[in-house]
């Protein structure tokens, strides 16, 4: 098993750096580590580069995309029974509502916005928002109703350190349907129940010591059971 | 009866010709009893309402086209163009690794990353590939993000504009030709044949005029299927293979005999009395692989 990966890791952990892996030509199962799976960058190209080589991957280039595009992660996400709420993609803040009404949470669905999403509890709040992430209203967003708290919590390997067990429970299944080993997810808690809402990368600055010593185990853990990566 | 959205943005509409070749697809669905409506982003949640989505607003996996047909094939429907031909076509670095892995005749490519923009490295590229060079930007489309340079401090200014956005690029040979060949390719199929000629003193099918914002297309010669040379065929849909089976437009170049691939677009380019002069049947092909 391969791992390649642009965060420092414990010392226990051999891993190739990226720059070294995209010039090779390594068959293996791979395991790509980064913070940041956006697309066009590095960490996108590793996995392209191994599942051009013919290696399973994790995560995938299709994942890396649908995970990182608010409408496909919940659509998705749906599918495999994690709890959403409705969503609603659209350029228009009447329609918005409207249809979801307030308060609202919007995340951007556009080329130049990768993280952050916006609250608003009002009018006017919500235009401010359409603004700034739909960059003039040029784009569209994802909105969805707040129904609740929201939280963001880390994801590695699918766990978290949150003691809530339903957002425990909804970032392992993340996990399970993208693959996606380090990641932030933001779940809103309602009616003591917790849904999906949206993804973003973490800064690497973001991963403590107790993390990084969390994917040397989960790491030992996938070599332990014979490398499946569950691809 | 099959109902089929086409999915367009504003721009689609301001050109005449392309238009008109939206009408003729609605057309040329309603003669075969299909219903054709175009679908707007605003209108996104109705994808659950239709059988099939055509897209022919501009596709790219970070622009809303890619919401669209993921959308579609999420739920089961027919989709042009499909998520994995517009994961492959918009991102050069991908397309030319398969070409690679596939051995698909093409036009001597190196990747660069971002990291590698060191002189060593451009020397070696010179040394390579001659000089100038083309750099390529992975998202290029409609000629468009892809710049020659002939010295290393022009390789440095354009690379680094383009690493703005890609972590890799693709580096080819300059390779100037009077046209490029376009195959329209549907299901592993020939659709129609073009020559887009490369307007007089440039490079490129579209080209910039010096100093100025617009932008100058050579004109397009259409082509009969049957006059095509077999092997231009072959390395078309050879070329489609390793992407699969959607809609396509191969741009080929014919040097020394041989014919290498320039790249394969998933939403090619159609305009009324174009890529349709000679194949006026091509809307209504597209539309029954739709509601097949």
């Amino acid at each position: 098993m391969l791992v390649v990966s642009s965060i420092g890791l414990c010392d226990d952990l051999h891993a190739v750096k990226p720059a070294v892996f995209l010039e090779s030509s390594i068959k293996d199962t791979t395991i790509n580590l980064t913070n940041d799976y956006r697309y066009l960058k590095t960490g996108y190209y590793v996995s392209l580069h191994a599942e051009v080589l013919g290696s399973q991957v994790i995560p995938s280039c299709e994942n890396i995309i649908d995970a990182s595009r608010t409408p496909i992660l919940l659509l998705r996400a749906q599918k495999a029974n994690i709890p959403t709420v409705p969503f609603l993609v659209t350029d228009n803040v009447k329609k918005i509502i409207k249809e979801v009404g307030l308060p609202v949470v919007v995340f951007a669905v556009n080329p130049f916005i990768h993280e952050g999403y916006k609250v608003a509890k009002n009018q006017s709040a919500l235009y401010r928002a359409m603004k700034s992430l739909g960059m003039n209203y040029k784009f569209t967003v994802c909105a969805q109703p707040l129904r609740g708290e929201l939280n963001t919590v880390k994801s590695v390997f699918g766990k978290t350190e949150l003691a809530d067990e339903q957002i425990s429970a909804i970032s392992q299944k993340v996990y399970e349907l993208f693959r996606i080993p380090l990641c932030k997810l933001h779940v809103q808690k309602a009616e003591d129940k917790a849904f999906l809402c949206g993804l973003e990368p973490l800064k690497e600055t973001e991963l403590s010591k107790a993390d990084l010593k969390l994917i040397s185990k989960e790491i030992m853990l996938i070599s332990q059971q014979g490398n499946h990566i569950g691809v | 009866m099959s109902r089929i959205a086409c999915f367009v943005e504003k721009y689609n509409f301001s050109d005449p010709r392309e238009e008109a070749a939206l009408q003729n697809f609605k057309a040329a669905a309603e003669k075969s009893g299909s219903q054709f409506s175009f679908l707007f982003r605003e209108n996104i949640q109705d994808i659950p309402n239709y059988d099939a989505v055509f897209i022919r607003a501009t596709t790219d996996p970070l622009f809303t086209s890619y919401i669209v047909s993921k959308t579609a094939w999420e739920l089961g429907k027919k989709v042009i163009d499909d998520p994995e031909s517009i994961k492959i076509c918009a991102n050069k670095i991908h397309q030319y690794a398969l070409f690679e892995k596939h051995n698909i005749p093409r036009i001597p490519t190196v990747f660069l990353s971002k990291d590698d923009l060191r002189h060593k490295k451009i020397t070696e590229i010179f040394d390579t590939l001659g000089k100038p060079v083309v750099i390529k930007a992975p998202y290029t489309s409609f000629s468009r993000y892809v710049e020659k340079a002939a010295c290393e401090t022009s390789f440095r200014e354009v690379a680094k504009r383009f690493f703005k956005k890609s972590d890799v690029l693709a580096i080819q040979k300059f390779t100037p030709t009077a046209f490029d060949w376009r195959v329209g390719v549907l299901g592993n199929d020939i659709l129609y044949v073009c020559k887009y000629m490369i307007p007089k003193g440039k490079w490129k099918h579209g080209a910039k005029l010096r100093g100025k914002p617009t932008v100058i297309w050579g004109r397009t010669v259409s082509v009969q299927k049957k006059d095509m040379p077999p092997r231009l065929r072959e390395v078309a849909l050879k070329a489609c293979s390793v992407i699969g089976k959607g809609l396509y437009g191969v741009d080929i170049k014919e040097v020394n005999g041989e014919y290498v691939v320039v790249e394969v677009n998933d939403n090619p380019s159609i305009y009324a009395g174009y890529e349709d002069q000679m194949d006026p049947d091509i809307y209504q092909r597209i539309i029954s692989h739709l509601s097949a």
